[in-house]
């Protein structure tokens, strides 16, 4: 393949340096962390120096790690790594649709942490270039390493080849980079929303998961965005409409769920680029729509 | 060791006016390792709606019984009429709600005719959470919404003012001790696609017409995403009147028409030529 070849990702003998030291029956040495997170990227010998290659983590159903020397460091089950505080559930509620006047993209901005809201103001929406945003789900901070990820490997491309790679190729791109990585406990589920010759929406997990669809929401709220958007989502509307259809699903996700609420983004993607609209707190609108519902109350009462 | 099985009379006490004569399952099961192993995790696989507005309360639910993956009933009935003028939804096990509705509908049943008036749909609600509590723990899975309109038959001891007697009243009951009086509840797997678009629209002053088409909808969208929902829609309206039974209605045709629409649209996009 020759997007395999460009990124020398063949299988190669994970470099195990970290692990020179000997005596590591014992779990009570601490792990030199630093080494063990340090992504040192390298690049290849032979190719025209694409740094794609990770020191990845020997992963129990990887062939370096079968035919690793048994002599060598074993990590227990689950003491080397870092223990999960709490069950992922991508408590979030993002969405992506395409309409006649483009690519819109909406997201929450909580970011929750089992019942903690840890950072009520979170983008959970991010620009890769000019014609292209990723609204990511999951773990936060996997979301944004591969963000970056991804921001460098495009950056990248355009660099050497003179132009930009499509959205379709770098959905597989960014689908390569995360195989590896299946079955670990990384959770990343990112919808590419851009446009090249017409709006695109994909959607890529790290289960291995690479969908080209219409409409795409992801996270615990997305059950109930799913619901406002099927019921109006026509290719006809018009800007503005699409723009507070996204508007309303999100907020009534927000409303059930929750893990998502605060504030919601908007990002809206044309031929022209990505243009963004000013974060609006939801509060408001709960308000706004408990007084609407009061007064027709009234209304009909009297 | 020895497993000790324990056959026996529900214990009753003589206090409690409702269940003297209750003929109630007589071998609780005591450890879980003794009764039938679930065959498949229970998830609730249905959606049911109610909501209370101006005119009564309306209630919706979709028909499909699922059984893991198999369609086990496409025509399933999951609004039960209770009495005239109250009406169960259920979910969770079809069994367990078909047998907790009967025996509801007929303590309901004694009281009026020991009282000479209807028991009130909190003290139903109530009746029903005290019978289903000595099954919390175990793997009983009811989860009903009693949809009800109180006042009417006014006995010797209610006040003079009719209007404050007579309201709807929308409770939920479920097995694992939750009851909780509401105006708007949805459950089952589908729940949360419908109460988004009954959180748009709900609203105490709708019509009849709009409340009936808004939890047709509700439930329409329940069955567009969710696998474990579908075929048709049962409507039920509950008025002062009594309850009123909309026609099933298949969603089949919705699903064909919206397909239509869309096939329109997308003919029309292919037309577009994107410029730049």
């Amino acid at each position: 393949m020759a997007l395999e070849d460009v990124c020398s990702f063949k299988e190669r003998p994970v470099q195990h340096k970290w692990f020179s030291f000997s005596s590591l029956g014992d779990a009570a040495i601490p792990f030199p962390k630093s080494d063990y997170y340090n992504l040192r990227l390298e690049t290849s010998e032979n190719n025209c120096g694409v740094p794609l290659h990770f020191f990845i983590p020997p992963l129990p159903h990887s062939s370096s790690f079968i035919n690793r020397p048994l002599s060598s460091f074993c990590p227990p089950k689950n003491s080397m790594t870092v223990q999960r505080p709490f069950r992922l559930a991508h408590g979030t509620t993002t969405l992506g649709f395409i309409f006649q006047g483009g690519v819109i993209a909406a997201a929450d901005t909580r970011a929750s942490a089992g019942g903690l809201v840890a950072c009520p103001a979170v983008h959970k929406i991010t620009p890769i270039h000019s014609h292209l945003v990723v609204t990511s789900s999951g773990s936060g901070a996997d979301c944004m390493l591969w963000e970056r990820i991804l921001i460098r490997e495009i950056r990248l491309y355009q660099l050497r080849h003179g132009h930009r790679l499509s959205i379709r190729a770098t959905a597989k791109l960014l689908s390569s980079m995360l195989h590896p990585f299946k079955g670990t406990e990384m959770c990343v589920a990112l919808t590419l929303c851009g446009w090249d010759n017409g709006p695109k929406l994909i959607y890529v997990c790290s289960d291995g998961a690479r969908l080209q669809g219409d409409v795409f929401s992801v996270g615990s709220g997305s059950p109930y965005a799913y619901g406002v958007l099927d019921r109006e989502l026509r290719w006809s509307l018009s800007k503005g409409e699409a723009i507070s259809l996204a508007r309303e699903a999100v907020f009534r996700a927000t409303h059930r769920d929750a893990y998502s609420g605060n504030n919601v983004d908007l990002f809206h993607i044309t031929a022209q680029g990505w243009s963004q609209r000013k974060r609006e707190d939801l509060k408001e609108e709960y308000y706004r729509d408990k007084e609407k519902k009061g007064k027709k109350k009234n209304d009909k009462l009297k | 060791f020895i497993h000790i099985l324990c056959v026996g009379f529900l214990a009753v006490s003589s206090e409690d006016p409702f269940l003297t004569s209750s003929s109630l399952p007589t071998c609780l099961p005591f450890a879980s390792s003794q009764s039938v192993p679930l065959p498949f995790p229970m998830a609730h696989g249905t959606t049911t709606l109610a909501f209370m507005f101006q005119g009564g309360v309306m209630a919706a639910a979709d028909t499909r019984s699922s059984c893991s993956g198999l369609v086990a009933c496409p025509a399933s009935q999951k609004i039960l009429p209770i009495h005239s003028h109250l009406v169960g939804l259920t979910s969770g096990t079809s069994a367990d709600c078909a047998l907790w509705k009967r025996i509801l509908a007929r303590e309901l049943r004694l009281y009026q005719l020991r009282h000479g008036r209807r028991l009130s749909t909190s003290g139903a609600a109530k009746l029903l959470s005290h019978m289903l509590h000595p099954f919390k723990g175990t793997e009983l899975c009811v989860a009903a919404t009693l949809c009800g309109w109180d006042g009417g038959e006014t006995g010797p001891g209610s006040r003079g003012e009719t209007t404050k007697n007579q309201m709807t009243e929308l409770f939920y009951v479920c097995s694992d001790g939750t009851r909780l009086r509401g105006m708007l509840f949805s459950v089952g797997s589908g729940s949360p696609y419908a109460y988004s678009i009954l959180d748009q629209g709900v609203h105490w002053g709708l019509s009849v017409d709009e409340a009936k088409s808004i939890a047709r909808e509700a439930v329409y969208r329940a069955t567009y995403r969710d696998a474990y929902s579908g075929n048709c829609v049962d409507m039920y309206h509950i008025t002062s009147k009594g309850w009123t039974r909309r026609n099933r209605e298949d969603l089949k045709e919705e699903y064909y028409r919206e397909k239509e629409r869309r096939k329109h649209e997308k003919t029309e996009r292919r037309d577009v030529t994107f410029s730049d």
